[in-house]
């Protein structure tokens, strides 16, 4: 064989071994080491962009102390595998198809958009793979494999404008939500909670979810000159544009919005100042859980953590209790896990957590307020709260 | 009311003017779309960033910034852009390269999250017989002394003539004696600059994230099509664009808004093709 002729040959079977090892996944992606795979679905880009680091670090935290812990079915560890579902539909579509149908993972914990949400469940429903949701959202999903410790609004929204009603005597509220099934739906549902209460909703706007330009809605806001004004925004970015731009207009009237959280609020700082948001979680809470949960994150994140919150919490305990469902089932069979998962409880930074009122969870409610520095206070709690009717037909049984 | 919304057009319309200006420039100089433009917002604010974390007064960034881009402008130019001389495609997709390698950088720097930035803190005014946010209002004298003193750059100065000699014939400017690689290398560095200055603007209404520029690279590409390179042309396509995309916000929709600036604009392609500008012009 001539000179050159060796080093084609060479070349073609150093590449024919390269394309064999891709497709045969010679990395170690797939779950081959024993592993039991979980999927961390996650908006890395898109609106949710901003509170993403903080989901991934909490998750990865959960994973690290289950594995410190001996892992779980006897020893094998929890693998993590991250996915950017884009904060939208596409994106989800595009991860859980490569959660559910290429990795197998055996079990799914996501802090989504309702977007992202509705078009990668059915994908997991095929297989019935099991799916936590961690995510605050409007209400009523309902399926076999999936699971809620996100809130409700029942949760959010009524000891919300029961303390509203009863503090600020507001009569008059306007709403600006961003543009999709949780905007619209929330913006609904509290519409109707206002009217129900006694109130009037003198102006409603949808706001486009990637949108940074509040502009407009401004404007409308202050021309209906309501007495207190409900923003209903996706997690992260709407926040920060609307906070920016309100400072900027010089508008005085109370601002609750739903969309804030604590770690957000504190990069936005000072133009988020009196800013009033509900949450289930806030870092002041006194338990020996949250401290010991706050410093393991600063231990293994150092400088780089990110505040928790309302986002990132839920998820944390989202991945506890998979990891204890799969263990208490003793194995990765979904129909298996999905029976356990309304047994399992968890004690977390936001006290305990179980998914058994229908596939949803009670939450302890807090409001928070907004400092000049960008920290929350916590001005009010509202105790136990009830997830409400969301699944009359998935009853069960604790 | 009604006078809010017509200050919230001017308004939009001298921030689209901002933007736009410098994506306009090097198009009209270089007969190039600089996908880049885009980062270079970015870098813009990501400059306020660093240099408000620092200490520094926060109108001083503003300043900082399109020398901080100019010079990575500076930089890349010679590097990439000069080679790719006389092909356009390959240029558009080197700008578009650009763009994604500086936008990674800063995600790896940064990471993906919001940053925080202190900002001037104007409040509002009452003006107009309505309360006004004093910066946004900004926007309109910013817009104009930007535009007039390209205008007056590019009409009475000698640095002006030459630019317009290329502009209108480059093998005829070389063959007068205008070197057209220092004249491309300026516009591309002036233009970058003035990208840089917009994102600085930004910063105070506008999440500070590696996607910062990416709406606006959309809208400014949009209005390039229509205009020469004429300031003027510009300012009035601005000004008509901001106060379509307004309207339709306020009085109808916010998504049908978004559908403002492209509609508009291929609208108008369609019927005017040589959009805003008579004849091929400098004017």
């Amino acid at each position: 064989m001539s000179g050159r002729g060796r080093a084609t040959t060479l070349v073609a079977s150093a590449f024919a071994a390269v394309m064999a090892c891709t497709v045969a996944s010679c990395s170690s992606d797939a779950a081959d080491d024993n592993s039991v795979l979980i999927a961390i679905p996650v908006g890395l880009t898109g609106a949710n962009s901003v509170v993403a680091p903080g989901v991934v670090q909490a998750s990865e935290l959960a994973a690290d102390q289950i594995n410190a812990d001996g892992g779980i079915l006897g020893g094998r560890q929890v693998k993590l595998k991250i996915y950017d579902d884009q904060s939208g539909a596409n994106g989800a579509l595009k991860a859980f198809t490569a959660a559910v149908r290429e990795d197998n993972v055996v079990g799914i914990v996501g802090m989504e958009t309702t977007a992202a949400r509705n078009a990668g469940q059915p994908i997991a429903a095929e297989t019935n793979t099991p799916y936590v949701y961690t995510s605050g959202y409007e209400g009523k999903a309902c399926a076999q494999n999936l699971f809620i410790n996100g809130s409700t609004p029942e949760q959010s929204v009524n000891p919300l404008i029961a303390y509203i009603d009863e503090n600020m005597g507001a009569k008059t509220w306007a709403i600006v939500a961003s543009d999709y099934a949780y905007g619209r739906d929330t913006a609904a549902f509290f519409e109707q909670a206002v009217k129900d209460s006694g109130g009037e909703v003198v102006s409603t706007q949808f706001n486009p979810v990637d949108s940074g330009d509040w502009t407009s809605a401004l404007q409308n806001i202050r021309s209906a000159e309501p007495d207190v004004v409900v923003s209903i925004l996706a997690a992260g970015t709407p926040s920060v544009t609307l906070s920016k731009q309100w400072k900027q207009s010089g508008l005085a009237i109370p601002h609750v919005n739903l969309g804030m959280d604590e770690d957000t609020a504190k990069t936005i700082g000072a133009d988020a100042a009196g800013v009033l948001y509900p949450s289930m979680y806030f870092t002041g809470n006194d338990s020996p859980e949250n401290k010991e949960f706050m410093q393991a994150l600063q231990d293994k994140f150092g400088d780089d953590a990110h505040i928790p919150n309302q986002m990132t919490v839920p998820q944390y305990v989202g991945v506890h209790l998979l990891a204890e469902a799969i263990d208490a089932a003793g194995s990765t069979d979904p129909a298996a896990v999905l029976a356990e998962l309304p047994n399992v409880a968890f004690e977390g930074p936001s006290g305990p957590v179980q998914i058994n009122k229908q596939h949803h969870a009670e939450l302890n409610y807090y409001l928070g307020e907004v400092k000049q520095d960008g920290t929350t206070e916590v001005v009010a709690d509202f105790g136990l709260v009830d997830p409400g009717e969301q699944c009359p037909e998935l009853q069960s049984a604790p | 009311m009604n006078a809010g919304l017509v200050l919230d057009g001017l308004t939009t319309g001298g921030l689209f003017f901002i933007v736009t200006l410098g994506l306009l420039i090097v198009f009209g100089m270089m007969k190039l779309i600089n996908f880049a433009h885009g980062a270079f917002l970015a870098l813009g604010a990501y400059t306020c960033v660093l240099a408000t974390s620092h200490g520094l007064p926060v109108w001083l960034p503003i300043l900082l910034a399109p020398v901080v881009t100019g010079v990575v402008a500076a930089v890349v130019e010679p590097i990439v852009l000069r080679r790719l001389y006389g092909r356009p495609m390959d240029t558009l997709l080197a700008t578009w390269g650009l763009n994604m390698i500086i936008i990674q950088l800063i995600t790896l720097y940064f990471g993906r999250g919001t940053q925080p930035v202190k900002t001037v803190d104007l409040g509002a005014v009452d003006v107009f017989g309505t309360t006004y946010s004093l910066y946004r209002l900004l926007f309109i004298p910013v817009a104009v002394a930007l535009g007039l003193s390209v205008a007056l750059v590019l009409n009475k100065t000698r640095l002006g003539l030459v630019g317009r000699a290329v502009i209108m014939d480059e093998n005829l400017a070389q063959i007068s004696g205008i070197n057209n690689t220092v004249v491309r290398f300026a516009t591309f560095v002036f233009g970058s600059a003035l990208a840089g200055l917009a994102g600085a603007l930004l910063t105070p209404i506008a999440s500070v994230d590696p996607n910062i520029g990416v709406p606006w690279l959309f809208a400014a590409f949009m209005i390039s099509l229509l205009v020469g390179i004429s300031p003027a042309a510009l300012g009035v396509a601005c000004v008509l664009l901001g106060m379509l995309q307004v309207l339709l916000a306020s009085l109808w929709d916010p998504t049908i808004a978004t559908l403002a600036v492209p509609v508009a604009v291929v609208l108008i392609l369609r019927f005017f093709p040589q959009g805003f500008v008579k004849g091929a012009r400098v004017s």
